[in-house]
């Protein structure tokens, strides 16, 4: 009866073993993209490199094993490298590669230079997508590409300073209105210059004030009180009422030392480094820094010492919506691609959810629903809250809030005519609605030379 | 009668070369052999020069690749454009100033400190070795290294400053003026002191010590000495030293786009920069082309006239 018992029980284990061992299995985030047979093909890629971009590739090899194609990657460049390879390659026919980088941010100088994707994925493969990325990604009915990850800005808040007791004291005393994390430009306004003039914080407010990046911050308070860069018919329209609201903001934050003194100077490592360091009070910031705050060794003033929320509306105007600035690393298969079909099959795989989850690891924001799914599951048991928070609300604002700049081959360009008046503007040199109407001036003599008139 | 008795020596005894049938004769021999010099020169440098004459005379476009044809209704339409540009004339202005600040200042620290190396006895090798460290280092590096030093929140210098008292609230470096082209300066005169010291303590070292002896003898002063006889003896060495750190900063780009990009605001924009905004980043291959040719002359004629006067100098020692 012993001997049966032990059996039995030996059987019983081993059933619930395997049956374990198979859910697990089946739960497995899974590749795809494996199915085909491309014995004998080589991949060419030229894509985004340095740092975590790079894990990724990795994984090719799995892909490689499974389709027996080779995959050869014949260029990772930076971002801004990368873009001008690729413009490059284009321009002068000399493509020799199947699978490129591409962005949101940078598509629309590359329409007609790569397939439209529609036509290699099916609706229900881009349905796991998140819409608003698929939507934006698509021109003129043509897919331009298919998301890896996204990047978009949360507000980023010292909860030392909003969960003070004295501090909120001070501010209903100072103010009227209880100190609660803000929700529009105007409450960012008067809580930064409250932190700034009370010595609570060196500076109230944080941003990068150079190059794209202020542009597009620039860009982001517009939309986000109404107002918008161009008409449909890529007339500039930023210098109207609204525009000059966001730029005399800017201008009068500069000036009265709200923001650092070298805002103008900043780009995004410098501008984090300052809420690293515990000298800004309140921020939009990408989430991708948010491993770096929550490190006590790179940020002992800010690690667990803040929090982060979906975006603040900006001035009340008409259309007045939350901020939400972002961008999408992708893939995308060049018209001159020797190995269509097979380009497909590996932007497939790349774009699995079991890269796109293992990617999302370390820290990246992954762009499918079921990988974010998992992650917010398995983030529900981590002991920091904020890492579950943080999903959850980076999760509704690719969804809702997810913003790319407009859509023209010309971004680049219109940023560079932009950002050193808009410097200008913020030091003093140019009057806000003076500035704006030359930067609107210079950037309408750009697109008409550019046919956008015609 | 055999005319061989009256004919000049065979050329096999003369020693000239032998000019045979289907071979090259002397006069034609320095020209073969100039051939592959110049075919070299011609397709390295001549072609790309010439292609950038004929980009620049269009209104090129990376991303329409169509507008790679001249207009012919105005084939000068990019140099009418950047003799309109403000933003162009000012950074032509910068890199002026820029370039006749450094070239000069760096000059004179180096002028003062190979004087002083030249009289060191010993150690005078080691010197000269931990002198040449800064060139060691990559332009880029040596932006981010200085980017860090004026950094307004945590920056060496402003530290250092408010630590003494000197200041009180931490100053923006990169973004006042004139701070910001200082700064530069700064970072690129570290960087090339050394190549300027090196070439006029080698020049002082060359110098003849009879000369000296003479001028001891007559009881000169060690600032006689120096006005009257290093100075000018070393004129060769300076138009040297001047003509390669002139045509150096001219084409200054890596320091100046690491610190500040050109900017706030233009503040900092140097002629490179500036073209690198419009070529590189916003695709104007046309216009920036025009823009580097521009440069290009105005570094060719500073070349022409630091060659000159070091000519001058040489038939004057």
């Amino acid at each position: 009866m012993r001997k049966l018992l032990i059996v039995f029980s030996v059987i019983m284990l081993a059933a619930f073993s395997f049956g374990g061992l198979v859910t697990a299995q089946d739960d497995a985030p899974q590749y795809a993209g494996l199915d085909a047979d491309l014995s004998g093909v080589t991949i060419r890629m030229a894509t985004i490199g340095g740092g975590q971009y790079e894990a990724m590739y990795d994984s090719i090899s799995v892909f490689e094993e499974a389709t027996g194609a080779t995959v050869e990657i014949v260029a990772l460049l930076d971002g801004f490298a990368i873009d001008q390879k690729l413009k490059t390659d284009f321009a002068v026919g000399a493509v020799d590669y199947d699978v490129s980088w591409n962005h949101t941010s940078f598509m629309a100088q590359y329409v007609g230079f790569v397939e439209p994707l529609n036509q290699y994925f099916t609706d229900e493969e881009l349905a796991v997508f998140s819409p608003a990325i698929i939507e934006a990604a698509t021109i003129d009915g043509n897919l331009q590409l298919i998301p890896r990850h996204a990047d978009v800005a949360a507000l980023h808040y010292r909860t030392d300073l909003y969960e003070d007791a004295d501090i909120q004291a001070a501010y209903m005393e100072a103010t009227g209105e209880a100190l609660v994390v803000p929700t529009s430009l105007a409450q960012v306004d008067r809580q930064a210059r409250f932190f700034v003039e009370n010595g609570h914080s060196t500076f109230g407010y944080g941003m990068a004030g150079t190059e794209e990046a202020l542009t597009g911050r620039f860009y982001e308070l517009l939309f986000s009180s109404g107002g918008a860069l161009f008409d449909e018919n890529f007339e500039p329209t930023f210098n109207n009422e609204i525009g000059v609201e966001v730029a005399t903001l800017l201008r009068n934050w500069y000036v009265d030392g709200i923001i650092a003194p070298d805002t103008t100077a900043l780009l995004w490592d410098g501008d984090a480094q300052n809420f690293c360091n515990g000298d800004v009070a309140v921020k939009l910031e990408w989430y991708g820094w948010y491993s770096y705050f929550q490190d006590p060794e790179s940020c002992p003033a800010v690690a667990g010492n803040f929090s982060l929320t979906r975006g603040f509306n900006g001035f009340d105007n008409a259309g007045a919506r939350p901020t939400g600035w972002a961008g999408a690393h992708a893939f995308s298969i060049p018209v001159a691609a020797q190995n269509k079909d097979a380009a497909a099959e590996l932007i497939r795989f790349l774009t699995s959810e079991r890269v796109a989850y293992e990617e999302a690891l370390l820290g990246f924001l992954p762009v499918r629903d079921d990988v974010w799914a998992r992650l917010i599951d398995e983030a529900s048991a981590s002991d920091v809250p904020l890492d579950q928070v943080r999903l959850e609300v980076a999760r509704t604002q690719i969804s809702d809030d997810f913003r790319t700049p407009p859509l023209i081959a010309e971004w680049i360009e219109f940023s560079n005519i932009f950002y050193p008046i808009m410097q200008g503007i913020m030091l003093g040199d140019l009057e806000p609605q003076a500035g704006l109407d030359q930067a609107a001036a210079a950037t309408r003599e750009r697109l008409a030379a550019a046919g956008y008139y015609d | 009668m055999s005319t061989q008795t009256t004919s000049l020596p065979p050329a096999e005894l003369s020693g000239q070369p032998v000019p045979r049938r289907g071979r090259i004769g002397p006069r034609w021999f320095p020209v073969l052999m100039i051939i592959p010099s110049f075919v070299l020169i011609v397709v390295v440098t001549g072609f790309p020069l010439l292609y950038s004459v004929y980009v620049s005379l269009t209104p090129y476009n990376l991303l329409r690749p169509d507008t790679l044809a001249i207009d012919l209704a105005n084939p000068f339409g990019n140099y009418i454009t950047l003799v309109n540009d403000p933003v162009f004339r000012d950074a032509l202005l910068n890199t002026i100033i820029f370039l006749a600040v450094t070239v000069n200042l760096e000059y004179v620290l180096a002028l003062g400190l190979s004087q002083l190396l030249a009289r060191v006895t010993v150690g005078q090798s080691i010197l000269r070795t931990l002198l040449m460290i800064p060139m060691m280092f990559a332009p880029i590096l040596v932006g981010f290294q200085f980017r860090w030093f004026f950094n307004a929140q945590a920056g060496l210098v402003n530290n250092i400053l408010l630590s003494i008292g000197l200041i009180q609230e931490p100053i923006a470096w990169l973004v006042d003026e004139p701070l910001g082209m200082i700064s530069i300066m700064t970072a690129t005169i570290w960087m090339n002191l050394p190549v300027t010291t090196i070439i006029l303590l080698a020049g002082t070292l060359s110098l003849p010590h009879e000369v000296f002896e003479a001028a001891d003898v007559d009881g000169a002063s060690g600032w006689q000495k120096f006005v009257r006889i290093t100075f000018p003896m070393l004129a060769p060495f300076t138009f040297i030293a001047l003509t390669i750190r002139s045509l150096d900063v001219a084409r200054a780009f890596d320091i100046v786009r690491i610190m500040t990009d050109g900017g706030p605001a233009h503040r900092t924009e140097l002629i490179w920069t500036y073209v690198t905004r419009l070529a590189i980043e916003s695709n104007q291959f046309g216009l920036g082309s025009a823009m580097a040719l521009i440069t290009v002359f105005i570094s060719l004629a500073f070349t022409v006239y630091f060659f000159r006067q070091l000519v001058k100098a040489r038939i004057v020692q």
